[in-house]
């Protein structure tokens, strides 16, 4: 019990749609991630994939049922309190990078750290710290155009991990890079979680949820299939 | 323990993140120069306006007024009635008034306790080769009393010194620094213009008055200075007259004019050919001249707030929208919305102020271009531009509170972004 990180309880989303009536995103979802797991979330485009990981990434609140993480109910919170959870719990990989055009590698790694208020000298040493876990010491100065796709989604992978979070998300990671490329990313997110960290993917494709230990498929807006996965 | 430790972060988290935001507020405008020039022209053009024009009249100001300043109420001052003429300078060529004028008030007027009559000049002046040049007033041994002038040392002009035109003088403060003259500089010869003068005396510190150095100044006995600066001086002689009962004041205007008019022998129906100001109307003036300056004033900063506001939330407003991107960023790692919002309010405010600096040092350089135009073209005595620190001061917080109040809107409305419509904006 104190090892759940996630539970979630017939969760819903509409979207209102004007004169075209209720979009339902998410039909009631029911779903528990204990610490530790390595979980991909499969399915086509419009299958409410997305809005799931917006959800249980605090980016967005169900239109009802609840969700805890960590034992908080995160569907009650502010907007401004679920951006201290973001903060604080959890870390985005997203398709895009979404880097800081004109910050530098180190200061991208150090942002989520300003909000959470940590002084300078802390924050680049644990910036720092991030990135060379990645390898990237040698770029810390370089702005996101002088990355290559692969190192630009390291940078991202250490300003998701720079804060601790319990949980990091991420968003078709691969879905801009070369297949090799992907491979070292999902290798790297794969390590992550030996490490103890807990993952949830988001991607279409089976080869790379196919790095995760427990994969849940969708098909609109409710769970088809959700099983633990052999390791090859 | 626990507890200290948090103070310093949630100290850390008030300074801290002003200093963060102003990093990325000075990055987001140097991003792009030219826009965030073309952005705050309007606040530069408006500060500039304000300060070119303020430093020029309160050059005007300080020069014209600050010798009645001391003055007390029993007191007027008279000076040829230039207003009859066209032009100033046609009328300095066609009015006298001279010492003799002012002999004759004095003696024949019993209202009058004492007449002080003096003349303005500003010559070169120097001392041991230190060279620099200075007002110059050529006047009596009553011009103290009336002024209610003090000496740190020595003593004032004496009515001998008058009476054989001694070369002597009496010094403001200033002019030991600017000749660098010894402390004990009683006795000592210096150089105006083409006369040697000795010094007899210092003037007390007066300071500044309207800004100007009431001590950057040289009395010399007034038959001296008719002597040396010619006719065309010497008919242009002021005076001051006090008088012995200020509750008639009115009957003793009367009496000087009268006097005036008989000594100029002018006819009935004929205009004065002089003008007096007792220290009411001249006090009067000054507050009229003050009330037209700041209305003038108003009306320019009222502009510049609007104009310069109206382009900084123009360009804040785009700004806002090709970085939602970044906006949704900064959201989905964790900033709140008072972080976006002070982000975006800091930066038009950065901006904005960084428009009244420029403004401040452009209206700085204008305003002595013109004084320096003004004084080839027009009169080589026009007074000095002068920029009190509280123009620079007003200035800069009439640029800043522009940046505040019309940075808000755009500030708000980025504060209020859905993360993932901000993520997802293209």
């Amino acid at each position: 019990m104190a090892d759940t990180l996630i539970e979630v309880n017939c969760i819903t989303k509409d979207y209102e749609m004007g004169s075209a009536g209720v979009f339902k995103a998410l039909k009631g979802i029911s779903l528990k991630v204990e610490k530790g797991e390595f979980v991909a979330i499969m399915g086509a485009s419009g299958s409410g994939k997305s809005t799931l990981l917006h959800i249980l990434g605090c980016l967005d609140t169900p239109t009802s049922g609840s969700y805890h993480l960590e034992g908080v109910p995160v569907h009650t919170l502010s907007p401004d309190s679920l951006a201290e959870v973001r903060n604080s719990k959890i870390g985005f990989v997203f398709q895009s990078f979404y880097l800081l055009p004109r910050a530098n590698a180190l200061e991208n790694v150090e942002l989520p750290l300003i909000y959470a208020k940590i002084p300078p000298s802390v924050r680049k040493r644990r910036a720092m710290e991030a990135i060379s876990f990645l390898g990237l010491q040698d770029h810390i100065n370089h702005l996101p155009n002088q990355l290559s796709g692969g190192q630009r989604q390291q940078i991202a992978i250490a300003r998701a991990l720079v804060n601790n979070p319990s949980l990091i998300m991420a968003d078709e990671p691969t879905g801009n890079l070369d297949s090799v490329t992907s491979q070292r990313i999902m290798e790297l997110l794969k390590q992550l979680n030996d490490f103890g960290n807990t993952l949830i993917l988001v991607t279409h494709e089976p080869d790379i949820a196919a790095y995760a230990k427990r994969l849940i498929k969708i098909k609109d807006g409710l769970i088809i299939s959700d099983e633990i996965m052999k390791r090859g | 323990m626990a507890s200290s430790s948090l103070k310093k972060e949630e100290v850390y988290g008030l300074w801290g993140t002003f200093v963060e935001l102003l990093k990325v507020s000075l990055r987001a405008i140097t991003a792009s120069k030219m826009r965030s020039f073309l952005t705050v022209l309007g606040i530069i053009i408006g500060v500039l306006a304000v300060v070119t024009v303020l430093s020029i009249i309160q050059g005007i100001f300080s020069s014209f007024f600050a010798e009645f300043e001391t003055m007390g109420s029993d007191t007027m001052f008279i000076r040829p009635n230039y207003e009859m003429f066209k032009s100033h300078s046609e009328g300095i060529r066609r009015l006298k008034m001279t010492y003799e004028d002012a002999l004759s008030v004095e003696q024949n007027v019993s209202d009058v306790k004492e007449v002080a009559p003096f003349l303005m000049s500003s010559d070169q002046i120097s001392y041991r080769g230190k060279k620099d040049s200075t007002q110059i007033i050529g006047t009596t041994e009553k011009y103290l009393s009336i002024n209610n002038l003090g000496l740190d040392n020595g003593r004032f002009l004496s009515p001998v010194d008058v009476l054989t035109r001694r070369k002597v003088c009496v010094i403001g403060r200033d002019i030991i620094d600017k000749l660098a003259l010894p402390e004990q500089c009683l006795g000592e010869e210096i150089q105006i213009g083409r006369g040697t003068y000795i010094i007899i005396g210092i003037q007390e510190k007066r300071g500044g008055s309207f800004g100007q150095s009431q001590d950057d100044i040289i009395y010399i006995p007034l038959t001296a200075g008719i002597q040396q600066y010619g006719i065309a001086v010497s008919n242009q002689v002021f005076m001051v007259v006090k008088v012995k009962d200020v509750k008639k004041m009115d009957d003793s205007v009367d009496r000087i004019s009268s006097q005036l008019r008989k000594q100029h022998g002018l006819k009935f129906g004929q205009e004065d050919d002089f003008k007096i100001f007792t220290m009411e109307q001249l006090r009067t003036m000054i507050k009229q001249f003050t009330s037209i300056s700041t209305m003038v004033i108003t009306a320019i900063v009222s502009i510049t707030l609007i104009v310069g506001g109206i382009g900084i939330m123009n360009i804040m407003l785009v700004s806002v929208t090709e970085r939602t991107r970044e906006i949704g960023i900064r959201m989905a790692v964790g900033a709140k919305s008072k972080h976006i919002l002070y982000q975006f309010l800091l930066e038009s405010v950065t901006l904005s102020t960084l428009g009244g600096i420029i403004g401040v040092i452009c209206g700085w350089g204008l305003s002595h271009l013109i004084v320096f135009i003004l004084r080839k073209s027009v009169s080589e005595t026009f007074p000095g531009a002068y920029i009190p620190f509280w123009i620079v001061l007003l200035s800069l917080a009439f640029a800043a509170l522009t940046g505040a109040v019309f940075g808000v809107y755009p500030a708000y409305k980025a504060s209020k972004l859905d993360p993932i419509e901000a993520l997802r904006y293209e």
